[in-house]
């Protein structure tokens, strides 16, 4: 009996591993705790520092726990740099695990006997992951709003220059997300090594450091950390163009290294 | 056509050489036995196989295409050592992220009917972690059967089953075979349960193909033996080993004669020396002892 062989092409099995990560995504509770993370973490920083007796709170403005009033990559305060850059570092964890589970349960035995092209897993847990994030700059918005009105923080704000920072993070989130599964797929065997690394690089102390050595550079702008200092509240639309072009081509980059190491080593 | 050709394979991990020009033919509709000792190369082929280790050198064709087409590896089914199941999620959504992973359409359904197969359709909300070990290495069984795959790798199937699961099992791989549309590749120590299904064996040692044959050309392989039982089995063995260079006592309490000759003239030594035989029966050797047998050859050599 001849046997027929379905040549699936690439849209095809994107959306299969697709379907795989986002099923996974929406199954686990590590996805809804970091969601509540996100949201409560703004809260907690908003709420401790804002109600505290005698003592200036931190935050003047509800919206400078989003994002800062101008980009500052040189850190003067935890004030300039607890921001929604935060969840970047939270997501770092979140992607850790997330793939760290792949491979520590042998499930990508399954997925890469069926999916030999790995580029599929790097778009698919880079988007996923992405999405993820966004998520989590989602809540974390409600999370701030909340504490705010809470708090009696003040609310002012250029609303367009507001959602531009917001969506500019959230667009940022492909780019970390990317940075994070390479992270995942050089240290795949390390579990421990890859939270370590996500939150080290997360962080964004290089930035920072280089910044200390060369002042508030614009040049920054184009490593992750320092675009996403840049969605900031007086952002305009070329913030908007900026953000989505270095996410978008921090995460070919990433997408690009993860492949092609993945090609060329043992998976399992 | 074969579903699974390999050349001169070999895959070295640092200066340790885990398969050393491996020669591996599966016809398609094949339940093949892949055997071997620890260590000896078996699940290290199965991986390269399944695209989860690079080979160092070597060719291996699936169904005549590279094995690293797409067209092909989406039709595989594999079990490579443990299931790949995640332990916080049910039997049901680890089935789903399996059929999500094969592109499924009718997923509810299709997972319906492996659980069904494989007797876990009232476990199906179950969680993983919860499991048995015999339960999961099922759940694995039906994560593989899923989607009707041309191509099954299975690396140890039916460890932690109990008896009904491995004759399931055994059911059910002959059933996927029936019709020619699917090729099974299967390692396994319990070379007992082994037997009663495989239709090709391959004999791995060191990394290297020592045998590759038929079921049919193992039965022409194996030595035939007279197993008998006697009131008096010591002195019945004593008496047996004066005439017969190769009588050994089994496991069962049979003496067996495995020197060329026959029945009755044994029977009639035996009753020259007052010995009452209670039962006698002629068999061939199975595939353990023709497997000890051959690893010995090796040895000796």
């Amino acid at each position: 009996m001849e046997l027929q062989f379905k040549n699936p092409s690439f849209f095809e099995r994107l959306k299969s591993m697709l379907g795989v990560d986002f099923y996974r995504l929406f199954h686990t509770p590590l996805f809804y705790i970091f969601l509540s993370i996100a949201a409560i973490i703004p809260a907690m920083i908003l709420g401790t520092t804002g109600m505290e007796e005698g003592v200036a709170p931190m935050y003047t403005n509800t919206w400078h726990i989003i994002a800062g009033e101008t980009p500052t990559y040189v850190v003067n305060s935890i004030a300039e740099y607890a921001n929604m850059n935060m969840v970047f570092i939270f997501g770092g964890i979140m992607v850790s695990i997330f793939i760290g589970h792949d491979y520590k349960s042998g499930y990508v035995k399954q997925l890469f006997t069926t999916h030999p092209k790995k580029q599929d897993y790097m778009m698919s847990k880079s988007i996923t992951c992405a999405f993820a994030m966004a998520c989590m700059c989602l809540t974390y918005t409600l999370g701030a709003v909340a504490a705010g009105l809470l708090t009696g923080t003040s609310f002012e704000v250029n609303v367009g220059s507001l959602i531009i920072a917001i969506v500019s993070k959230m667009i940022m989130s492909l780019g970390w997300a990317s940075l994070y599964t390479f992270l995942n797929v050089i240290f795949r065997k390390y579990f421990g090594i890859s939270i370590v690394s996500s939150f080290f690089f997360g962080t964004g102390i290089l930035i920072i450091g280089a910044a200390a050595l060369l002042g508030e550079s614009s040049i920054l702008n184009i490593f992750l950390y320092g675009s996403s200092v840049y969605a900031c509240l007086t952002s305009n639309f070329d913030t908007l163009i900026v953000c989505s072009v270095m996410s978008i081509g921090w995460a070919i980059i990433y997408n690009v290294l993860g492949t092609a190491l993945l090609s060329k080593s043992d998976v399992y | 056509m074969n579903a699974v050709e390999i050349r001169n394979l070999s895959k070295n991990f640092g200066q340790k050489q885990a398969v050393n020009g491996l020669n591996l033919t599966v016809p398609v509709g094949a339940i093949y036995g892949f055997i071997g000792e620890n260590g000896s190369g078996k699940s290290t082929t199965e991986k390269i196989i399944c695209g989860l280790i690079k080979p160092s050198g070597g060719t291996i064709k699936l169904y005549g295409k590279d094995y690293t087409d797409i067209d092909v590896r989406s039709k595989m089914g594999v079990l490579i050592e443990s299931p790949g199941c995640f332990s916080n999620l049910s039997v049901w959504d680890n089935m789903q992220i399996q059929a999500a992973n094969l592109s499924i359409n009718n997923a509810d359904e299709e997972i319906r009917r492996i659980l069904k197969l494989v007797r876990m359709e009232g476990a199906a909300s179950n969680k993983y972690k919860n499991c048995s070990l015999g339960m999961k290495q099922r759940i694995g069984i039906a994560m593989a059967l899923l989607g009707k795959p041309n191509l099954l790798v299975l690396d140890e199937p039916l460890n932690g089953l109990d008896a009904d699961g491995m004759r399931i099992m055994r059911e059910v791989l002959v059933d996927l075979t029936k019709d020619g549309q699917c090729t099974i590749l299967v390692s396994s120590h319990l070379l007992g349960e082994l037997q009663k299904v495989a239709t090709h064996y391959g004999i791995i040692r060191h990394g290297k193909m020592i045998k590759e044959m038929t079921s049919l050309e193992l039965d022409k392989s194996c030595r035939t033996y007279i197993a008998l039982k006697a009131k008096d089995m010591n002195n019945t063995v004593l008496t047996l080993k004066d005439k017969y260079s190769r009588v050994e006592e089994d496991e069962a309490g049979y003496v067996r004669i495995y020197d060329n000759v026959l029945p009755e003239d044994v029977v009639n030594y035996l009753y020259q020396h007052n010995i009452l035989i209670t039962e006698i029966k002629t068999d061939k050797i199975s595939l353990e002892e023709y497997y000890i047998d051959l690893m010995n050859q090796k040895e000796v050599r």
